[in-house]
């Protein structure tokens, strides 16, 4: 036996008699002056890698090796209908009071209801058609005081235009063609505001249906 | 036994002592410059007729002007991280390597000349980043951005380092290897692997490349990558320094031997593992996801395994605490490493990460380990190096707890401002009613305006901090002179050194207990319905744990051979910290990639869009914007159809994204034009997207985009289309035969066309004179890069569903990474 494994071997006497005593163990090789305690692991910290351990393996028994649980695209196709019931719903709600006449004489009076449809045209609106409803100049879309309406000058349908954009089949403006805003960000409800606002800017157009 | 007297190399040491201040200083002034550029929106700003032109010139003319394109936000980002990461603690981890490998290995470093290479080298490579960055060329993969011939240079510069290393180990003076020693192993061989895996490419042209893997798989090995870089540059070098300069500097004993056995091998198998829960919620198959939770949630012990050992190491010398600042800024920077380590594996549990990821909590998340780990285990390795290398006092304490202090506040100022904005923000957009949001994205953000200014402050002060380091050490160095420290060593024969062979090590008894749980646990998580493996599991963990508990001496001794010998220890790291890659990645990159993935076939790019994708990789656009709508009621509510992988799969590189600064793009693309063969409109016209990149705020007054004017005058490079395609088509994409001629052609074409709609529109374009004709100004606008990023625009995200003869859509072949047992059972 060399001197080093002699040592080492004494080390570990030292180490098994600092166990049995109950003794923190200093190891007695030094690195650089560096030296090291042998010190037990905290118990909590071992139930915290064991406890994340288990976890593991229950929840991959769970879901994969007894398949206990709805897969994730089961789950989420799950949301998407959910989503598309509300949808539904939120447009059977309000569809029902909207046609050419409650829109003149109903929403287009209400103050509250053109202040929110103004709100949303500026903010939704406005960078295409303009704050002024010119849009610049008609570059950048459709003037909406020139009293030209594309696609029918009816109340519905300005509000079908905005709801599902520029009609499918039709050639759009050099090309350019307008989101179906109720498809991607306007609740029914905001699309029906939008249009009451824009009833009560072009009030000429709409007054042969004002009561 | 012979003595003999040694001098460290240690003025290798204080070149990359300070090559990491230097860089430090860079790398936190773009961190600024980026912050500052997201506060250009606010209010109080914008109205300033003092603090806009500031802000506006800073910001790279996110206001209403033209744009310095060197420094968008796109491209500013990466030189921030790429700064960071490996310029400044990429320095301050070779200053501390090179520092303490020596002395733990009782001999000077192997070769001088290969020690100046690779600093040179090393600062090289910075410098050809932080030219490149800037220019936009860019392989668009985060913290992977560098194109590939610094890719080689980064190579070879590593591999240099790695071969000094060894060296050095081989020709030590002490038997055994030193925990820190370990750590080091580990970063130098797991970091070749991710590196070289996930730099895997195909040049186009000397600045341009494609990489191998596209879609899904390029998101698996990206992320594999990314988190790793995080757990193997910035964690287990730092550890490492952590275990030699932690108990200098207390002058204390390590707390426990057995924690750092522990720690450091559960570190090195289970980080590579939880790369996936970057991608959680994503399309990314479901078993990946729930891996990349699961092991991270595992880490969480591991990592406070060594917080643990370091904090508890101080016990005795807590007094230290107040008068020497060494110890300070130590102290904190295990307690935030402890905090990130406790709020990574929080963040990767899928419910919380759907509230957290793509939100500035995430951004926080990374600076509190950054900032508070990362930059104060630097500064305090700094301080107590400093008067060491050059043989004096340090210039002031005083300056050095300032240091702390400052720092100390503008760590918190940054990760609870971000806090609030990321939660805050993330609830807004969440909110929903009756199917649909309730507020637009651009109104989120004057939520976290002022969240966003104090994390700005933060980052300024934290910045401020780092000045009085620099300018304290700089006043040490003049005071002191360069001194290298002499030893006297026992110089040890070469039979006494790395004499235990891998045999030895492979045919004692703990082995096969480990090596028969982990065979079990691949077979299990790869294919979990059979019982058998996980019956293996428990099998061999019984196994284990019984034999333990029955001869402890064993097994210490066990490991007392592995680290008796550098080169059985590195092999055995290796595997250790490969397993979890192979498992994860071999699967999908067998995966034929024309495969109808989720009944989606995505669409193949023409010649524009694909130039248009490359402009859109080369601006940066990841930085702020995902192509990848989660799983999650919410993200459908606002974006529409959830992302299905077929979607992305030959993109190259893929870009979901990682942060969502802006609204997701993979609904952006549309069906050709009436009366077109090519062009699109998607869910806006081409004109919309012209005025938005020329000015975003023309659109919305509120947006936060940078302007990217410049593209309407930067050419785009047709040429350069042919030799794209041909290195696609080599990877996989089925694009169709065409000559170079008529790639050019239709790529010339198709621009032209969007030329003419946008034109129509009488745009101002800075270049147009008065006697310009229309065709002129149409055949000049087609040229531009800003034409190619439309047309991809309007690309984004199109995808077909293959039918069979009887018209009804394919059925999907089966992934080769699913369970085919399990595919059953699902559907």
């Amino acid at each position: 036996m060399d001197k080093d494994s002699q040592q080492a071997d004494a080390d570990i006497r030292r180490a098994d008699y600092a166990t049995e005593k109950g003794e923190v163990i200093l190891r007695k090789h030094e690195y650089d002056g560096i030296q090291e305690y042998d010190q037990k692991l905290p118990n909590w910290w071992l139930v915290a890698l064991w406890a994340s351990i288990a976890a593991f393996i229950i929840y991959y028994t769970v879901y994969y090796t007894f398949d206990l649980m709805p897969s994730f695209s089961d789950e989420m196709d799950a949301k998407v209908e959910a989503v598309q019931e509300m949808r539904k719903k939120a447009l059977a709600e309000t569809l029902p009071k909207l046609n050419d006449n409650s829109l003149v004489n109903v929403w287009s009076t209400d103050a509250e209801i053109v202040a929110a449809g103004h709100k949303t045209y500026t903010a939704m609106c406005a960078a295409c058609h303009g704050a002024d409803y010119k849009a610049n100049g008609g570059t950048t879309g459709r003037a909406l005081d020139d009293g030209i309406w594309e696609y029918g000058g009816k109340p519905m349908d300005v509000f079908n235009v905005i709801n599902n954009g520029s009609p499918e089949g039709s050639k759009g403006l050099n090309g350019m063609k307008m989101v179906a805003w109720g498809e991607t960000a306007l609740t029914p409800k905001q699309v029906a505001e939008v249009t009451a606002f824009i009833i009560s800017i072009n009030p000429a157009d709409f007054a042969d249906l004002k009561n | 036994m012979n003595r003999a007297t040694i001098t460290y190399n240690d003025k290798c040491v204080r070149y990359f002592l300070w090559a990491s201040i230097i860089w430090a200083l860079v790398a936190m002034l773009a961190g600024v410059l980026a912050a500052l550029q997201m506060n250009i929106s606010m209010e109080v700003i914008r109205e300033s007729t003092v603090l806009r032109p500031i802000v506006e010139f800073l910001s790279g003319g996110t206001l209403e002007t033209e744009g310095i394109p060197y420094i968008t936000f796109g491209r500013l980002r990466p030189v921030h991280t790429n700064a960071a990461i490996f310029a400044f603690v990429g320095n301050m981890m070779f200053a501390g390597i090179y520092y303490s490998t020596q002395r733990l290995c009782r001999c000077r470093v192997a070769s001088d000349k290969l020690t100046w290479t690779h600093f040179w080298l090393w600062q090289l490579i910075i410098v050809a980043a932080a030219v490149t960055l800037p220019l936009g060329l860019t392989q668009g993969k985060e913290y992977a951005e560098l194109i590939w011939p610094i890719d080689l240079l980064v190579a070879i510069t590593w591999l240099i380092f790695g071969y000094n290393f060894f060296w050095t180990l081989i020709k030590r003076n002490e038997k055994s290897l030193y925990v820190s020693l370990w750590f080091y192993i580990a970063t130098i061989i797991t970091i070749t692997m991710l590196y070289v895996v996930n730099n895997l490419q195909i040049p186009t042209s000397l600045t341009h490349s494609y990489p191998i893997f596209g879609g899904v798989q390029d998101a698996l090995v990206q992320w594999w990558y990314g988190h790793n870089a995080v757990a193997f540059f910035l964690t287990t070098p730092i550890l490492g320094i952590m275990y030699y300069f932690l108990p200098k500097a207390a002058n204390r004993p390590v707390y426990s031997y057995r924690l750092s056995i522990i720690h450091f091998w559960a570190l090195v198998f289970i980080y590579i593992w939880a790369g996936p829960h970057h991608l959680l919620n994503t399309a990314l198959p479901e078993w990946l996801q729930i891996l990349g939770m699961l092991f991270s949630v595992i880490l969480w012990a591991p990592s406070w395994g060594g917080m643990l050992n370091g904090l508890l190491t101080l016990r005795g010398a807590w007094n230290k605490l107040q008068t020497d600042p060494v110890i300070k800024f130590f102290a904190a920077a295990l307690t935030f490493y402890g905090m990130a380590t406790f709020e990574g594996p929080l963040l990767s549990i899928k419910a919380v990460n759907a509230l957290s990821h793509y939100t500035d909590w995430t951004v926080g998340h990374v600076h509190s380990a950054t900032l508070g780990w990362n930059g104060f285990m630097a500064a305090g390795m700094f301080y107590w190096l400093a008067p060491r290398l050059w043989k004096t006092e340090l210039y002031s304490k005083t300056l050095a707890n300032a240091h702390f202090w400052i720092g100390f506040v503008g760590i918190l100022l940054y990760i609870s401002a971000l806090w609030i904005a990321g939660i805050g923000q993330s609830l807004a957009l969440n909110e929903t009613a009756n199917g649909y949001v309730v507020k637009q994205f651009v109104e989120t953000l004057d939520n976290i305006q002022s969240m966003l200014f104090m994390r700005s402050i933060g980052g300024a002060l934290y910045l401020v901090g780092f000045l009085l380091l620099a300018y304290n050490i700089f006043m040490t160095c003049r005071k002191g002179t360069a001194v290298d420290a002499t030893v006297e060593v026992t110089v040890r024969e070469r039979d006494e050194i790395d004499r235990v062979t891998l045999g030895t090590i492979v045919k004692q008894d703990p082995f096969a207990a480990v090596l028969g749980l982990l065979i079990a646990l691949v077979f299990w998580v790869t294919n979990p319905s059979n019982i058998f493996s996980l019956a293996g599991i428990i099998f061999f963990s019984v196994l284990a744990f019984v034999r333990f508990k029955k001869n402890v001496k064993k097994w210490n001794d066990w490991h007392e051979t592995i680290t008796a010998n550098y080169l059985p220890f590195t092999i055995v790291t290796f595997f250790a910290a490969a397993i979890g890659g192979a498992v994860q990645i071999i699967p999908n990159a067998l995966t034929a990639k024309a495969e109808v993935i989720d009944d989606r076939l995505q669409v193949v790019y023409t010649p524009l869009e694909l130039e248009g994708r490359d402009i859109y990789v080369a601006e940066g656009c990841h930085n702020c914007h995902s192509q990848m709508i989660r799983m999650l009621e919410t993200d459908y509510v606002r974006y529409g159809d959830y992302s299905r992988l077929g979607e992305s799969i030959y993109n190259y590189p893929f870009q979901w994204g990682s942060k969502r600064t802006g609204p997701d793009l993979a609904r952006e693309g549309g069906d050709i034009s009436q009366g077109s063969e090519v062009m699109r409109q998607g869910l806006r016209d081409n004109f919309w997207h012209f005025r938005h990149f020329m000015n975003p705020r023309d659109i919305d007054a509120r947006s936060n985009m940078p302007s990217y004017s410049s593209l309407a005058s930067s050419k785009t490079n047709f040429s350069g289309l042919p030799e794209k395609i041909r290195v696609q088509s080599l990877i996989g994409v089925p694009f169709p035969v065409m000559t170079p001629h008529e790639i050019e052609g239709h790529a010339q074409g198709q621009a032209l066309e969007i030329s003419k709609s946008i034109v129509a529109q009488n745009p101002f374009i800075s270049w147009v004179t008065p006697d310009m004709s229309r065709q002129k100004i149409e055949a000049e606008l087609a040229q531009k890069e800003i034409i190619a990023l439309i047309a991809y625009m309007q690309k984004i995200g199109v995808y077909e569903v293959p039918v069979d003869e009887d018209g009804k859509p394919k059925a999907a072949a089966p992934a080769p990474w699913e369970n085919p047992d399990q595919d059953k059972a699902k559907h």
